[in-house]
């Protein structure tokens, strides 16, 4: 792990010192900025109409991800912006606070909270996310993905881009909208993505896919666009018309541009309940930027470890400034990374740069993009979800056995039927009771002498944690009356209390057993009263 | 062969004699052994150790070669020391010289036995080291009796030496070494020195007299 930034100056000049070194690698990157930046259009514009903000405030805030968070962060992969994860709380604070002005305010406090949880190096909490359950929350990402994009790849496009809970913004859930989508199918939608869906699976069958600057996703979404302007050119009655289609928000003029920023209302901070929001998406942003960094080492083909507390920073940073200028708050979001890694990307160039085009595009060219079909971005997205969710990977953890298979599983199958943080505090739960069984079966001695040895010598462990009280209890509790047992814990850094006041009571037990103890090193508490 | 036949028929005669007041006796002493004692005695056949201690079977565990020796170098009595005290976890160890000990005597002579000069170099240097003290006794006899009582203070010297003990030591005040001498004439034991228990009893007994115990 590097070491996380203490104070502002330092990290930037690391980041800016890094840049030159990240130019380099344009060749892969920029080609995977623009596909993680038709990926993130979409999202940033469906996160935000979920969150009952004005629509504009997500693609503030996928810019302010790209350009502040991308430049600060240590990680190379991880893509932030709007957060799917963040929709419900963003929804019930702006009701709360009573105004999105408010309700900026606290993102900015939130922001600086994040700062103050980077400098106390909370970011190591993410070391402690047992793997199974990171798996799952990918798998189970992908599995989202590939359930709520089905009915986006037919031409159902009711529910939010980028919607992760099981009962949906519509009042539908993932299952009831699969099957309604079925019943509404648009023909030129299916023709759209099934199109994007053989070009993604074939690509890389093809010589085409040395052409480092044509990664597939972005032929698919050209390839999608000149589909449906060809259906309208014909007027064929596949034509998708613009609900089904990217929309962005088209200013007339640059005062209606400079309308969709808003700013802080800092009259709001008098407040307790803003307080109490800005607590909360400090907590849970932080949470969910530091399951998102776990989850995008993993998927790094360089297996690079990004720095958890720079991250904290980052992201404090990031939404400090969101919160400024009218973004909504961001987070590391796993689809766009996983987007991203999908189109080769090899550094934080393309972070960076998804967030220039995400800036370019919303100012020069809003009424171009509004011409791609959602059903182009949901073959993307499938094939995203099925890396995601791949099967080889289900099979590979249920060969590690119950103890990883178990959280894993869990944690798909609620992160499905509730949403990603419940999905997430369930399965981490249940990780970390596997995690706690997985280690008071564990020993934390070894047995030195040689079998059939007159004198049992039992030497523990460098550390002896009271999770491996019931080991030593199973061992000594077994001992014959009458025979000899010598514990050695002079090789032992720590040994916890309880485990002395264990031993301690064993030498009344050994006393009654008349088992002789012999004790090395260890040094016992004074006997307590008696109770 | 009459004389290896008395053996069979005396083995024959007492196992009859034991069984008949206590059936069960051999089959109680074939189970595990918990030994308090490691011996290491001269092979000499005049010590009769079980007889003169009244040690039971599985009470002793024993090693014998000639002259009573823990050397350092000789894997045989460092293999039944590390079982001992590693295994059967025993309590004491005992090294037990004897009076006219035949090996004792041929170490202080010039002449030449063939092989076991070579097992007896350590009894001669022993000898040598302590030329000065021994000159003085005028005695033949009590001189060869000094010799055999510095060969077995120089053996549980060697003993506290060996890495068994030491880590033994380091683990607890076990095993306790003690340096005896058996008479034949008289059939008494002598203590020489006694609960040697850990490096500063060593010290005390040995270090300070290192010149002429020598290492
Ligand atoms: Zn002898």
């Amino acid at each position: 792990m590097t070491e996380a930034p203490r104070v502002v100056d330092r990290s930037v000049i690391a980041a800016v010192r890094k840049l030159p070194e990240a130019w380099s690698s344009w060749r892969t990157d920029l080609p995977a900025s623009i596909v993680v930046f038709l990926v993130a259009l979409p999202l940033c514009l469906g996160i935000a109409l979920a969150s009952g903000a004005p629509l504009f405030s997500g693609v503030i805030s996928g810019v302010v991800g790209g350009l502040v968070v991308g430049a600060l962060s240590g990680s190379q992969l991880m893509v932030s912006g709007p957060a799917a994860g963040l929709t419900a709380i963003v929804v019930s604070a702006i009701g709360a606070l009573g105004s999105y002005e408010a309700f900026l305010a606290a993102v900015v406090v939130g922001g600086a909270i994040q700062l103050v949880l980077g400098g106390l190096r909370a970011g190591v909490l993410g070391y402690y996310f047992p793997s199974s359950v990171i798996k799952g929350m990918l798998a189970a990402i992908g599995l989202i993905l590939i359930l709520k994009q089905v009915p986006h790849a037919v031409g159902y496009d009711t529910d939010f881009e980028g919607d992760q809970s099981f009962i949906q913004a519509n009042h539908e859930n993932t299952f009831s909208a699969l099957m309604h989508s079925l019943q509404s199918i648009q023909p030129g939608a299916i023709v759209i993505s099934m199109v994007g869906l053989a070009l993604l699976v074939t690509w890389d069958l093809t010589p085409l896919k040395r052409i480092r600057l044509l990664p597939a996703p972005l032929v698919v979404v050209l390839v999608g666009l000149l589909l449906n302007l060809v259906f309208k050119s014909t007027a064929s009655s596949w034509t998708l018309e613009s609900s089904h289609l990217v929309a962005l928000p088209t200013p007339a003029s640059l005062g209606e541009f400079a309308a969709f920023f808003s700013f802080p209302d800092w009259s709001a901070l008098q407040r307790a309940d803003t307080w109490r929001v800005a607590v909360t998406l400090g907590i849970v942003a932080s949470l969910e930027t530091l399951l998102s960094l776990e989850a995008t080492d993993r998927l790094d083909p360089f297996k690079r470890e990004a720095p958890p507390n720079r991250e904290l920073f980052a992201q404090g940073v990031g939404n400090i400034t969101a919160g400024l200028i009218g973004g909504l708050p961001v987070t590391g979001v796993i689809v766009r990374s996983a987007a991203n890694v999908g189109a080769g990307a090899r550094t934080k160039l393309s972070a960076i740069l998804h967030g220039f085009l995400l800036a370019g595009a919303a100012l020069s060219i809003p009424s171009l993009l509004n011409y791609i079909p959602l059903a182009s971005l949901a073959a993307i997205l499938l094939y995203t979800g099925y890396k995601l969710a791949n099967p080889k990977l289900l099979v590979s953890m249920w060969r590690q056995g119950v103890t990883q298979a178990l959280p894993f599983v869990i944690t798909i199958v609620a992160i499905l039927f509730t949403d990603l943080l419940v999905g997430i505090a369930i399965g981490l739960s249940v990780g970390l009771l596997f995690l706690l069984i997985e280690h008071s079966r564990q020993r934390c001695y070894e047995i030195v002498s040689p079998p059939g040895a007159v004198l049992k010598r039992v030497r523990l462990h460098e550390q002896v944690s009271f999770l491996s009280k019931a080991s030593l209890a199973h061992l000594l509790n077994n001992l014959e009356p009458g025979s000899r047992v010598e514990i050695d814990g002079s090789r032992s850094a720590h040994i916890h209390q309880d485990i002395l006041e264990f031993i301690g009571d064993f030498r009344q037990t050994a006393l009654l057993k008349n088992i002789e103890l012999r004790l090395v090193g260890i040094d016992l508490p004074p006997p307590g009263p008696t109770h | 062969m009459e004389n290896l036949k008395r053996l069979f028929d005396n083995n024959r005669k007492i196992v009859e004699e034991v069984t008949a007041s206590d059936p069960e006796y051999f089959k109680r002493r074939a189970g595990k052994q918990e030994p308090h004692f490691m011996f290491i005695g001269c092979a000499d056949s005049r010590v009769p150790l079980e007889s003169l201690t009244g040690a039971a079977p599985g009470e002793m565990f024993v090693h014998r070669n000639i002259a009573n020796q823990a050397l350092n170098a000789d894997l045989n009595v460092l293999s039944v020391l590390q079982f001992a005290v590693d295994v059967l976890d025993v309590k004491h160890v005992i090294v037990c010289g004897h009076y006219q000990c035949g090996g004792v005597k041929a170490a202080m002579g010039d002449q030449s036995y063939g092989l076991v000069d070579y097992w007896l170099a350590g009894v001669r240097d022993t000898v040598r080291r302590h030329d000065l003290e021994l000159r003085v006794i005028a005695s033949p006899e009590e001189r060869f009796q000094r010799v055999v009582e510095l060969n077995v203070l120089r053996q549980v010297y060697n003993l506290s030496r060996t890495p068994v003990v030491q880590s033994a030591w380091k683990r607890g005040r076990r095993p306790l070494l003690h340096g005896m001498v058996y008479d034949l004439q008289d059939g008494l034991l002598k203590p020489l020195a006694l609960h040697v228990d850990g490096p500063e009893k060593v010290q005390e007994l040995f270090e300070a007299r290192r010149e002429s115990i020598g290492d």
